[in-house]
């Protein structure tokens, strides 16, 4: 597979450490999206029904 | 007005009183299905997938030929991490215990591997060899179990003494062991121990446990898993190579590992059994989740933190019922 996208991806990842705490920010965007899809499933509020509406 | 914390209990106990309407799962299913797999196939083509080389024992021969060879030096004199480690390949330790438990032991030999002739002698046999390696093999086969032994312990037990410096071993009763390490170390070069391994099977090979095995005794497979970052210690279970995110839902599985005792292989028992500690922690902790709904106590947490009641905010203030006491 070639690409820069994939040339890009096949690269040495960059590490947050901070004590014995170590994590690569792809795994950590990855965590971020889904506590934001949660966060937007509880707090968006559902669509109304278009009798609501009227 | 607010209203009793009862109140809202038996609210939540009761039947739906909101408003209803027919819903299609099985649509609802079959758009969730589309949607993740047009999603998929859409990052795979953009970013393809880890495209790491693969590590072969070529590699390992022409990268770190001292290493490989003190390696089947160590499989001759049983040794090596396979040799000793115990169930399913052999019998040379108990393994890992909890307490009264060992599971490892109990299992039993399932998957028997014998070092010295797997790993070394039948792929040197498969091969047209020199005078030399030829001679040495014939030796050896011809010698009592006792003298094998001797001999490769003792050559051995001069490598670890240099620390592994070959050119420092000082001469002695090796008997053809040194020649034998040199042979299989000038088969991994040429490529052919890749093959012969991967032949000791049926016609589709597909298991690779005697290459993974001889990988770990050595420090190739070592040294590339800390280089990709992949060390249990590190947190590598949850890692991929390269920028592709892993496995972070092992992430509490993970856990375990970077913090004492489990983190310390000296710290009996808890450290030098760590990954039986930690499976039966992890047992522990799924068994819990299947039973949240008949703990007590746990199962009435969603009492006490009422999400519910903020997914279906319009439902409970349109009955009286606001999240927050006014």
């Amino acid at each position: 597979m070639t690409g820069w996208i994939s040339d890009f991806m096949n690269h040495p990842a960059t590490y947050l450490k901070s004590g014995w705490l170590q994590i690569s920010v792809s795994n950590l965007i990855v965590i971020v999206l889904m506590l934001t899809v949660f966060a937007l499933a509880v707090f968006v509020p559902f669509p109304k029904d278009k009798e609501d509406r009227k | 007005m607010s209203i009793s914390k009862e109140a809202k209990h038996d609210f939540d106990a009761a039947p739906w009183a909101g408003k209803t309407k027919r819903y299609d799962i099985v649509k609802e299913g079959s758009i969730a299905v589309a949607f993740v797999a047009i999603l998929a196939i859409v990052l795979s083509l953009l970013m393809g997938s880890p495209d790491e080389t693969p590590l072969t024992f070529k590699g390992w021969a022409v990268s770190n030929a001292d290493n490989f060879y003190a390696t089947a030096v160590q499989e001759l004199a049983g040794t090596s991490g396979t040799a000793t480690y115990g169930g399913p390949y052999n019998k040379a330790s108990d393994g890992l215990n909890v307490g009264p438990f060992w599971l490892q032991k109990w299992a039993g030999v399932t998957h028997p591997i014998d070092t010295v002739n797997e790993f070394v002698i039948a792929p040197l046999s498969t091969q047209v060899m020199s005078t030399e390696i030829a001679s040495a093999l014939a030796t050896w086969k011809a010698a009592s179990d006792s003298q094998k032994q001797a001999w490769a312990t003792a050559y051995d037990d001069a490598i670890t003494k240099v620390e592994g410096k070959l050119s420092a071993v000082p001469a002695g009763a090796y008997g053809p062991v040194p020649a034998l390490a040199k042979g299989l170390t000038d088969m991994a070069k040429g490529g052919a121990l890749d093959a012969a391994l991967l032949s000791q099977g049926g016609f589709f090979q597909t298991d690779n446990t005697k290459q993974i095995l001889f990988f770990g005794d050595g420090s190739y497979l070592d040294d590339a898993g800390t280089t990709a970052n992949l060390q249990g210690g590190t947190w590598g279970m949850m890692n991929e190579t390269g920028r592709y995110p892993g496995q972070a839902w092992l992430w509490l599985y993970s856990f375990w590992y970077q913090i004492p005792p489990f983190n310390n292989e000296e710290s009996k028992p808890i450290g030098a059994n760590a990954d039986a500690y930690i499976m039966y922690i992890m047992g522990a902790l799924s068994l819990g989740l299947i039973l949240i709904p008949i703990i007590p106590g746990v199962k009435s947490l969603p009492m006490r933190i009422p999400i519910h009641r903020g997914i279906w905010r319009q439902y409970y203030q349109a009955n009286g019922i606001n999240r927050r006491k006014k």
